[in-house]
């Protein structure tokens, strides 16, 4: 949830930038001393983002040196931009940004939307006692680690035994083996995504539908509207600004697919669609000690993601719609 | 909602780098040198352990070693799992320890080695002046040495560890004998699949039994054992005077001619790609496969979990066989020899003299006195000597696993190991050492040495692991028929493309200069 506390800070640091610059400090001291308590409380906060988020990123600059430990972040040779001309030259590129977008855009139309719907649908279950204990039910994958969900992912499609494979190739009348085949990787990635996260995703939206008027569908009901007229016309409009930030937070995390499911579930003879960028930066960076050529890449992804929030931020205020900053 | 958990990855290690170089000042004084070229009055090392908890300051080898040594030696235990990432983080710290345990040749080692970060010992060790450390097998000492500079003392490891080992009961039951050829071994692993080896009458074996291996080529996985034993060369071949990788012989297209064959017969686990590496042992001991290519270790412990099941007849199940005579001649696929090596940094050792010094507390350590208290233990407590045997109290066996686990990993043994073996506990165990040993005998004259295994090249150190992978990646999708020859001329080009042909170059220029 980290995200959403940054993007809750960065507002009130705009707002006070576009102060005249004369008038800004005195009453920044006076709003410090009347709110002192505030601050001490946001004190914790702050030591936090500057210890843990913004002080590592001094080290982010091994990027452009090549990093010998030995020798310290400042002793090691400046490189310039010579890693990430390497990375963008590299004949893998293509193939990696490929098969990152792929499977991005399928958790991004798929598995985002999926967790509105879901959303809806709970909120629909008048039954609070059945409506919790889905609720509950829907929340526990979101606990399993990759590992486990990989594993069981293993029994059930192993050749020969699993459950699943004997049923998939029953229904479909094939002899495939799921966990090698490079065509079934990603919609057995992305049908692990949805298992695992779409129940926990939930939660935001539900408090947004809890906020919703209930006098509007009472409203509506003695107009006539139907059960999807509802829907449409009331809970969806009422949660947009929660879906736009949503959507907001998830395009910047495109470039991350998530590094132990991709590991996890990859081999051999599905590599050439399985290779991301996450994967890479692990076989490159932890396994041969290229932490240069790694931060390289780590930080050209996190350009990529904070270009495309900002992007889609600008895109949601130009339909009119409310941003996160 | 995804909660993303994973930051990437750069990032988190850049920051533990830089939390690591705020935590550095905090160290207890820097445990060895006293200052400018003085004699050393302790020596600290730092050395991975696998054992549950490791030994405390006061631990009796530690104490009993240090007496030896002449001066308290402090050794910083660092979790194996941990240890890679633990070695930077100390490199780029400033409380770097006297002596280093160094896991493996990779990216960050040789850089720092290169920089000067640590003593070449080279002529040191070649002198002569330290006897326990002089290697038993130069070609082993070669081939831990960076382009023929040695910056460490080795770890020895078993040289030949390679080997088939069968389900004796089948063999038995099919009156087959042991492999002596690749083309046995197909027809063993046939007869495994095809003939009812475990007379139930129903068809549920298969004979070879393959996990997913984790890393590309060379790594001793069955498929590069099966190559060496068709004379495809250990990872480099040396032609006429010229290295050529391996993968590129015709040798090695006719390995993977038959191993292709295996499998397109079924006479291999159908999750070969897939099978977690650390259910090895299952498909052998439930009877579902009867063949296994890996090292002989693995056979002792196979026996040791036959035992559980069937304490009665447990030495009725294993069998084992070395090298397999391939089609164009008699290959045995060697390890590295070596597990990393014991470096001494620059940072605290600075002048000659104390080089001097700790290369002697070093030579102590590999006597036969320290061997015997860092692989048994303390005589007369946790073990006793019988007919040249170790025969461990189990009462302490805490104790010896802490031993084993985490003084044995200090050990380098170059010059031989002089330590107690276990006493076998039955007349089979006994019988199943001396094979192993009669194996390991006759594997080594056969033994097809890594002709670049001291060839540092740049080109490799960076892009290495990708290279290995696409090879690797390529012969798993040959042999499960997913791609055909033409794929794997596509595979070798594409090695050849990003970065294979810049490593061959270094490779051999390297090669040429080493003569």
């Amino acid at each position: 949830m980290t995200t959403l506390t940054d993007a809750a800070a960065a507002p009130a640091a705009v707002t006070d930038a576009a102060r005249p610059p004369r008038r800004r400090r005195h009453r920044l001291a006076a709003t410090v001393s009347r709110y002192r308590w505030m601050f001490l409380l946001l004190l914790p906060g702050i030591v936090y983002f500057a210890l843990f988020r913004f002080w590592p990123m001094y080290g982010a600059q091994i990027a452009f040196r090549n990093y010998i430990p030995f020798l310290g972040i400042e002793g090691s040779e400046w490189v310039g931009m010579q890693h990430f001309e390497d990375f963008f030259t590299n004949p893998d590129f293509p193939r990696l940004l490929a098969n990152t977008l792929i499977l991005a855009a399928l958790s991004l139309f798929i598995a985002f939307p999926l967790t509105i719907v879901l959303a809806l649908v709970l909120n629909e279950l008048r039954l609070q006692i059945l409506k919790r204990t889905v609720q509950t039910l829907v929340y526990i994958p979101h606990f399993l680690s990759w590992t486990v969900v990989v594993s069981l992912t293993g029994l059930l499609f192993a050749v020969g035994s699993g459950p699943l494979w004997t049923l998939l190739n029953g229904v479909l009348g094939s002899d495939a083996n799921f966990l090698t085949d490079p065509t079934w990787f990603r919609p057995l990635i992305l049908l692990q995504d949805v298992w695992k996260n779409t129940g926990w995703g939930t939660i935001i939206f539900l408090a947004a539908l809890a906020g919703v008027d209930q006098e509007q569908y009472e409203a509506a009901i003695i107009d006539g509207a139907g059960r999807w007229d509802r829907v449409w016309h009331i809970t969806l409009p009422s949660i947009r600004p929660t879906i736009i930030i949503m959507l907001i937070l998830q395009t910047g995390q495109i470039l991350n697919t998530g590094f132990e499911q991709i590991y996890l579930m990859s081999n051999a003879l599905n590599r050439t669609v399985a290779d991301v960028f996450d994967t890479y930066v692990y076989f490159v960076g932890i396994q041969q000690g290229a932490y240069s050529y790694s931060t390289a890449v780590g930080l050209a992804k996190a350009i990529v993601g904070l270009i495309l929030i900002f992007g889609t931020n600008w895109l949601a205020k130009r339909f009119n719609q409310q941003g996160i900053f | 909602m995804k909660t993303r958990r994973l930051a990437p990855l750069a990032m988190l290690a850049a920051g533990s780098l830089a939390l690591a170089a705020c935590g550095g000042g905090n160290g207890d004084g820097d445990g060895g040198a006293g200052g400018e070229g003085e004699a050393l009055d302790s020596l600290t090392i730092m050395a991975p352990y696998f054992a549950a908890v490791p030994p405390e300051s006061d631990d009796p080898v530690g104490t009993a070693l240090s007496e030896l040594a002449g001066v308290p030696i402090d050794v910083r235990w660092v979790p194996n799992s941990d240890y890679g990432e633990r070695t930077n983080v100390v490199l780029a710290g400033d409380d770097i320890p006297d002596v280093m345990v160094i896991s493996g040749k990779d990216q960050s080692f040789v850089s720092t080695a290169e920089a000067g970060g640590f003593w070449d010992l080279t002529d040191h060790l070649a002198s002569g002046e330290y006897p326990n450390l002089v290697a038993e097998n130069p070609e082993v000492q070669e081939a831990a040495s960076v382009n023929g500079r040695v910056y460490g003392v080795y770890r020895a490891r078993d040289v030949i560890r390679t080997c088939v080992i069968l389900r004796a009961d089948w063999l038995e039951n099919l009156g087959l004998d042991l492999p002596e050829t690749t083309d046995d071994l197909r027809e063993i692993a046939r007869a495994f699949t095809e003939d009812d080896p475990d007379g139930n009458g129903k068809n549920d074996t298969y004979g070879l039994i393959a996990p997913q291996w984790p890393g590309g080529i060379g790594t001793a996985s069955p498929y590069d054992a099966i190559e060496v034993w068709h004379g495809a060369g250990n990872v480099w071949r040396d032609e006429g005077g010229e290295l050529v990788p391996a993968f590129t012989t015709d040798e090695w297209r006719q390995a993977l001619e038959y191993e292709r064959d295996l499998v397109q017969s079924g006479y291999i686990n159908p999750d070969f790609a897939t099978m977690d590496p650390a259910t090895w042992n299952e498909p052998f001991l439930n009877g579902e496969g009867g063949i296994i290519i890996d090292v002989q270790s693995r056979a002792a412990q196979l026996a040791e979990l036959f035992r559980e099941q069937d304490p009665e007849n447990y030495d009725q199940y294993v069998a084992l066989a070395g090298q397999l005579e391939g089609p164009n001649g008699t290959y045995a696929l060697p390890t590295a020899g070596y597990a990393g090596f014991l470096a001494i940094p620059r940072s605290n050792v600075q002048t000659e003299e104390q080089l001097h010094q700790v290369l002697a507390i070093l030579d102590k350590l590999n006597s036969t006195e320290a061997q015997i208290l860092m692989n048994n233990g303390i005589e007369g407590d946790n073990f006793t000597v019988e007919d040249g045997f170790a025969v461990y109290d189990e009462s302490k066996q805490d104790f010896t696993d802490q031993v084993t686990g985490a003084w044995a990993q200090l050990g380098m043994n170059v010059a031989g190991y002089e330590g107690y073996s276990p006493k076998p506990q039955t007349e089979y165990d006994e019988q199943l050492a001396q094979l192993r040993l009669d194996l390991q005998a006759e594997d080594l004259e056969n033994a097809v040495f890594n002709p670049a295994a001291s060839l540092v090249s740049e080109t490799y150190m960076s892009t290495g692991t990708q290279l290995d992978n696409i090879i690797g990646d390529a012969r798993i999708q040959y042999i499960a028929g997913q791609i055909d020859e033409a794929g794997v001329d596509a595979a070798i080009q594409r090695w050849r493309d990003t970065g294979g042909d810049q490593v061959t170059a270094e490779i051999n220029e390297l090669y040429a200069q080493l003569d």
